[in-house]
């Protein structure tokens, strides 16, 4: 038996709160950690009965993760495609390829038991696409011009299952969560930046709170949060894109689609995808923007192919579906 | 306490637990019933769209192919035999019943063979194999077989899911009194798509 929607939906869900948690624990380990290396260097002069270095920590993360967040849900994927310039596709369009696009989205959101998402076109030569959103009511999927005029069908339908199979995960929403606990180690770390550059290293009175010192581990304690969080957060990221392309083979039943269109993708050399979407890279189907592999937010194109091909990364449960090739 | 009081508690308690199982067993079945019909609809919509759209491409064909009208009454008596069984499931509001299934299954194979068919004759009209119209008319059909396709597959599973339940003890016991019959699958009958598949790993 396939694996159901509403019991995929409730595994991601329990996904989320676990690498959510994951990252709340860490913030608080992080706090009480300050606090004790504070109250443990004599020179700090840090002894107040409530701890107010550690709260500001706390306070701070979660006000600029929170505030992140909210505008990722006001704004909602319609905003992201409109912001990176993409068109949406008119219901009643008569141009042949444009009617093929709507028409694969349909059939993958059947294939998927999803609403049927918005879809968007991108004019660029690329080959590349995305889904954002955070709920299946709320998501869109965007495609590029070159996936139009480059993909076959079975390719461009396998692109689309991919990008459905983001939403079908719930990927976008552990991303953006992610991604706005991120934002609030960095701030932390610009904060203290600042409060570094003006406060003074030596002190005329000895009493009060020693303020560079505060300052400098509550900016260590930010770049070492910031830099853990980024690594985990792209982790998380490539382990979905594995479980995305999993997805196109459940939902197309045909593994070869999509291992096709990665590799024309990696046929191609150059980019022309907007730059204003750097910031968002890990949404887009094929990301090569990224430098390390530990930073990268998707897996090697070639381990990818791999992986497909294998079914490695499918479900037992859902290999059954799948075709075999005759021999 | 005495004897016959305890023993007449014991036995409101089993009555009591019978009464849970039998509402629990009657509100799953109702609940895998309407999951049934639910991913029947999807497969409805489309068989629609499909009965919708053949008018159309007989209409696009029909100056063209005199010589093949054969192919053509084939694909309209089919199309309405389609169309009729898909109605009363319609009007019946259950999950398809076993003479309108195979109504409709029928239609299917037949559609599923006529109507490439139409496409193949069409390649040896010049004017009618560019026609911008014909290219989205051949566009609309696949997708719409593709999206019975897909359909088919969430239908199947739910009405395993709702097959089996019934029939497995203790509420096969009961299934049948609650008014509830098995499911139809919906399964291609065409010679090509029984062919077993071959499994090598």
């Amino acid at each position: 038996m396939a694996m159901n929607f509403w019991e995929a939906q409730r595994r991601a869900k329990s996904r989320t709160t676990l690498f959510v948690s994951i990252f709340i624990i860490f913030t608080l380990f992080i706090a009480t950690s300050v606090e004790f290396i504070l109250r443990n260097i004599s020179e700090s002069n840090y002894n107040p009965t409530v701890p107010w270095v550690g709260l500001i920590f706390i306070g701070v993360t979660f006000c600029v993760s929170g505030y992140q967040y909210a505008r990722f849900q006001l704004q909602g994927g319609k905003y992201l495609a409109e912001a990176l310039g993409a068109q949406l596709v008119d219901s009643k369009t008569t141009n042949l390829k444009d009617i093929q696009l709507l028409n694969i989205v349909n059939e993958m959101a059947i294939a998927a038991s999803l609403p049927v998402p918005p879809v968007y076109i991108l004019e660029v030569n690329d080959i590349n696409a995305f889904a954002a959103g955070l709920g299946p009511e709320t998501a869109i999927v965007a495609v590029t011009r070159g996936c139009l005029n480059l993909l076959s069908r079975d390719e461009l339908q396998g692109v689309i299952a991919h990008e459905l199979g983001h939403i079908y995960n719930g990927d976008m929403k552990i991303s953006m969560r992610l991604g706005a606990l991120v934002m609030g180690f960095y701030i932390v770390f610009v904060l203290a930046l600042r409060l570094l550059q003006f406060s003074p290293i030596e002190r005329d009175d000895k009493k009060g709170p020693n303020v560079y010192l505060i300052a400098l581990v509550l900016m260590v304690a930010g770049i070492i949060t910031y830099f853990f969080g980024s690594i985990l957060k792209a982790s998380v990221s490539r382990e979905r894109e594995y479980l995305a392309d999993a997805c196109a083979v459940q939902f197309t039943r045909n593994p070869d689609g999509i291992a096709s269109a990665l590799r024309k993708i990696a046929s191609r050399s150059g980019s022309d995808m907007p730059k204003e979407g750097m910031a968002f890279s890990h949404i887009y189907f094929d990301d090569r923007g990224s430098l390390s592999s530990l930073f990268a937010t998707h897996p090697p194109i070639e381990k990818r192919i791999a992986m497909i091909e294998g079914l490695d990364y499918l479900p037992d449960e859902w290999k059954r579906d799948i075709p075999t090739k005759h021999q | 306490m005495s004897t016959i009081m305890s023993i007449f508690l014991g036995f409101c308690a089993i009555v009591l637990i019978g009464l849970f199982w039998l509402m629990s067993v009657y509100n799953k079945l109702i609940n895998l019933r309407n999951q049934v019909k639910n991913s029947w609809s999807q497969i409805d919509v489309q068989l629609q769209r499909r009965y919708d759209l053949i008018p159309n491409l007989i209409e696009t064909v029909k100056g063209y192919m005199n010589f093949e009208k054969g192919t053509l009454e084939a694909v309209i008596s089919a199309r309405n035999q389609g169309a009729a069984a898909r109605e009363s499931i319609k009007k019946s509001g259950e999950p398809p019943s076993p003479e309108a299934m195979s109504q409709i299954l029928g239609a299917e194979s037949a559609l599923r063979s006529s109507i490439p068919q139409i496409f193949a004759l069409a390649e040896s009209y010049p004017d009618l194999k560019a026609s911008e119209n014909m290219k989205i008319l051949q566009e609309e059909l696949s997708s719409t077989e593709n999206r019975i396709a897909f359909a088919r597959q969430a239908y199947n599973d739910q009405s395993m899911i709702y097959n089996t339940t019934q029939e497995q003890f203790p509420a096969s016991l009961v299934a049948g009194a609650f008014g509830h019959k098995l499911a139809e699958l919906y399964e291609i009958q065409d010679q090509e798509a029984k062919k077993p598949v071959k499994v090598s790993f």
